[in-house]
């Protein structure tokens, strides 16, 4: 029999309908029930306007939309033989306020959707319900954001050349301070121990003197059996050209060449509801992205050790994405001291008109690789595609050729299912632009 | 403490056809912690809430106050029901509605796609025939794409201290919008004299000559109440895209239209003539410490 399960707050809703034998999860299909039309909005106008309008597709992942914005126009203009050549300072700075975007949502996604979720999953009474770290955290992140970016969420401060800002060093200074600050929160509220020792964990083991939200996460995580259930693909993507992470295509622990040439949508495959989402694959295959991916493609020590444990695991999903935030608060650090504020913010590139061509930008987002592809004409959008983190993860497939989450959910209770799905970490607006 | 429950303030934060960004640009908010004492949410997207939005979706409660997030669309369902019924079944006992962000304010965004059948709750851009005419009275709008955190905050704090909240026409708090974006730019200086950024990346020049900037023409405390407490569009060098005022979104965002090398639209209130004579005088003068770059990092080392 198929029930109908509408899960609430992942930025949106989606309908799960699970086929049920005997109280275990068959199989199940996914629907994204509202549709926005946001491809549609930008043909016919400027092409700078996407750097304003592709940040709304999204009010949590909206700066990663705006940076493969700005990547897809430049590639346009090298395409027309305008190639522009961005600052090093302009292109950290990108780097950084990006960075700082996926920081944001992991704390978010750890204090207002992991921790009420596994609580709920396990009856646990130790972890407690503490949304305003998640949320305080998140802030901080995007406060730092906004000395460069001027604001979060929203921003349009990348532009073809380069940067708007011009940031001076009473900027960098409280730059550099709340960065401390916020690593200081995440290393004593939820860690448990200094950025540096956990970025040095090899293995699982390392964890058991951590006293901390982390170490009771970690802990009901095993104790529901999540290193055994919510397995994927076992085959990653990560797509995005950055400093923080590498690029390549992950099957297990090999590590392979990736071109976002082969990526390619097709309709979902919902036969309960009307979807308004689309199944992004590579070379026809289903692919997990996102920081567990990123942390395969880099190949940290302490993921591959969990990893040839318990493969890609639900928990090993978590891990990797608790890992990631470290890794990212580090990396801050690396990019503010890197910053030569003398360079320039924008250097000066053609006329947008005299543009004709085709350009594609891809990001790693907070929850994946996205790509955006734009056609221009003479300055103006003749077509403009986005492919999203979650149509990769969260994509809807028959029982025979099942994507990522539906692979991850099937053979398990239902309860275990939706807990999964959510791992995730999943964008209903994004999916539906 | 049980008394003190009963006392704090319902609210049902409702979206329509959204992308989540205001709910996200609340979280900012430095006094998140405060306000969520004083205040229980039966329903947020985000944050932890009474009921899940199905509950609330059965119209057997009622809130005091109704915050909308997104465009209004008649069609459009959530957790299966149509959010106009669920909306218009608030909306009924709610004591103030409020309309967070400019697509519940005037349509915005996801106004664009479906310009027939999307607006606001109570503005359809600058007209008022949305679906919630009949509540004109309790509805307020923080426009806004998105709605800056501290504006909610402000409006939230002023309701529980039953304080009055005074409305511009547009039915917006007029301590938020009364001024335009323009005050406090820390570029005005370049504006008073018509200096014009030569291009973008310098802190240094006006964005309204040449960059698209609508700052003096659009209502919003953005550069007196930072965003995220610490910067605005305009002071890290993006122009002001006039995401408060109801024909949001314009288009050639980052480029001034202009007559005859002057900008077309004047600042608000200011005749055309009166603004022309003015620049016209400006342009006279050459400054030249406001030609020059404010700080030169490479040559004073």
């Amino acid at each position: 029999m198929i029930t109908k399960i509408i899960l609430e707050q992942i930025e949106g809703e989606a309908s799960l309908y699970f086929d049920m034998k005997e109280n275990i999860v068959d199989f199940v299909t996914i629907a994204f029930p509202h549709f926005r039309g946001m491809e549609k909005m930008l043909e016919g106008k400027n092409a700078l306007d996407a750097l304003v309008i592709t940040p709304r597709v999204c009010g949590i992942c909206g700066h990663s939309h705006l940076l493969a914005s700005v990547r897809a126009i430049e590639d346009a203009y090298k395409n027309s033989g305008f190639a522009i050549a961005v600052t090093k300072k302009a292109s950290k700075v990108r780097e950084l306020t990006l960075i700082l975007e996926l920081i944001q949502n992991h704390l978010k996604w750890i204090y207002l959707v992991l921790v009420p979720h596994l609580k709920e999953l396990s009856g646990s009474e130790e972890l407690l319900n503490t949304p305003l770290k998640g949320a305080y955290g998140a802030s901080l992140a995007t406060k730092i954001l906004a000395i460069f970016a001027g604001q979060w969420p929203h921003s349009s401060y990348m532009i073809p050349g380069g940067i708007t800002s011009d940031f001076t060093y009473v900027d960098l200074t409280k730059a550099k301070s709340h960065l401390q600050k916020l690593t200081e929160y995440f290393e004593t509220e939820t860690l448990g121990v200094s950025v540096e020792e956990f970025l040095s964990f090899e293995s699982c083991k390392d964890f058991v003197s951590i006293e901390s939200d982390f170490a009771k996460i970690e802990q009901l995580l095993i104790d529901s059996g999540m290193q055994k259930k919510g397995h994927a693909k076992d085959a990653f993507l990560s797509i995005g050209i950055h400093e923080f992470s590498h690029a390549a295509k992950v099957k297990g622990t090999k590590l392979f060449k990736v071109a976002s040439k082969y990526v390619q949508t097709q309709d979902a495959y919902a036969p309960d509801e009307k979807s308004y989402a689309k199944n992004a694959l590579y070379k026809n295959q289903f692919y997990e992205t996102g920081p567990l991916a990123r942390c395969m493609a880099k190949e940290f020590k302490l993921i591959k050790n969990i990893h040839r444990r318990f493969k890609d695991s639900a928990y090993t999903r978590v891990m990797a994405r608790i890992y990631e935030t470290a890794h990212l608060l580090v990396f801050c650090k690396k990019l503010l001291a890197e910053i030569d504020i003398g360079d320039k913010s924008c250097v000066e590139s053609v006329p947008l008109k005299n543009i004709s061509g085709v350009g594609e930008g891809v990001v790693e987002a907070p929850r994946g690789s996205l790509i955006h592809r734009v056609e221009i004409k003479e300055g103006i959008i003749k077509s403009y595609k986005i492919i999203t983190p979650t149509q990769y993860n969260i994509a809807s497939s028959t029982k025979e050729n099942p994507s990522p989450a539906q692979q991850a959910m099937i053979n398990l209770s239902q309860a275990d299912a939706k807990f999964i799905f959510r791992t995730f970490d999943v964008c209903s607006v994004c999916t539906t632009h | 403490m049980h008394s003190k429950q009963e006392h704090k303030l319902k609210i049902f934060w409702l979206q329509g056809l959204t992308c989540n960004g205001n709910a996200h640009s609340f979280l900012n908010l430095d006094y998140l912690g405060e306000l969520l004492e004083k205040i229980e949410f039966l329903q947020h997207p985000l944050l932890p809430s009474k009921y899940s939005l199905s509950e609330m979706a059965k119209c057997k409660t009622s809130c005091d106050i109704l915050i909308f997030e997104g465009a209004y669309d008649s069609s459009l369902k959530r957790t299966g029901i149509f959010v106009d019924k669920i909306l218009r079944y608030y909306a009924k006992n709610a004591k103030y509605i409020i309309a967070v962000g400019t697509c519940a304010s005037f349509g915005g965004i996801f106004k664009t796609t479906s310009p027939q059948t999307n607006s606001g709750i109570l503005f359809n851009e600058d007209k008022i025939s949305g679906p919630l005419e009949e509540h004109h009275a309790k509805i307020i709008n923080l426009s806004g794409c998105p709605v800056h955190p501290e504006w909610l905050g402000f409006t939230l704090n002023m309701i529980i201290d039953r304080n009055k909240v005074v409305l511009d026409a547009e039915h917006r708090p007029q301590e938020l919008y009364s001024s335009l974006v323009h005050h406090g730019c820390t570029r005005n200086e370049y504006f008073e004299w018509k200096v014009d950024a030569n291009h973008f990346g310098e802190k240094e020049g006006c964005l309204f000559y040449k960059q698209g900037c609508r700052a003096p023409m659009t209502h919003g405390s953005c550069n007196t109440i930072l965003w995220n407490g610490v910067n605005s569009k305009t002071r890290s060098g993006t122009p002001c895209f006039g995401c408060t005022e109801s024909d949001f979104p314009r288009a050639n965002f980052f480029e001034t239209k202009t007559n005859m090398s002057i900008p077309a639209d004047a600042p608000v209130g200011v005749s055309k003539r009166a603004y022309l004579t003015l620049t016209g005088i400006a342009k006279t003068f050459h400054i030249k410490r406001l030609e020059e770059p404010l700080i030169d990092y490479k040559n004073n080392t």
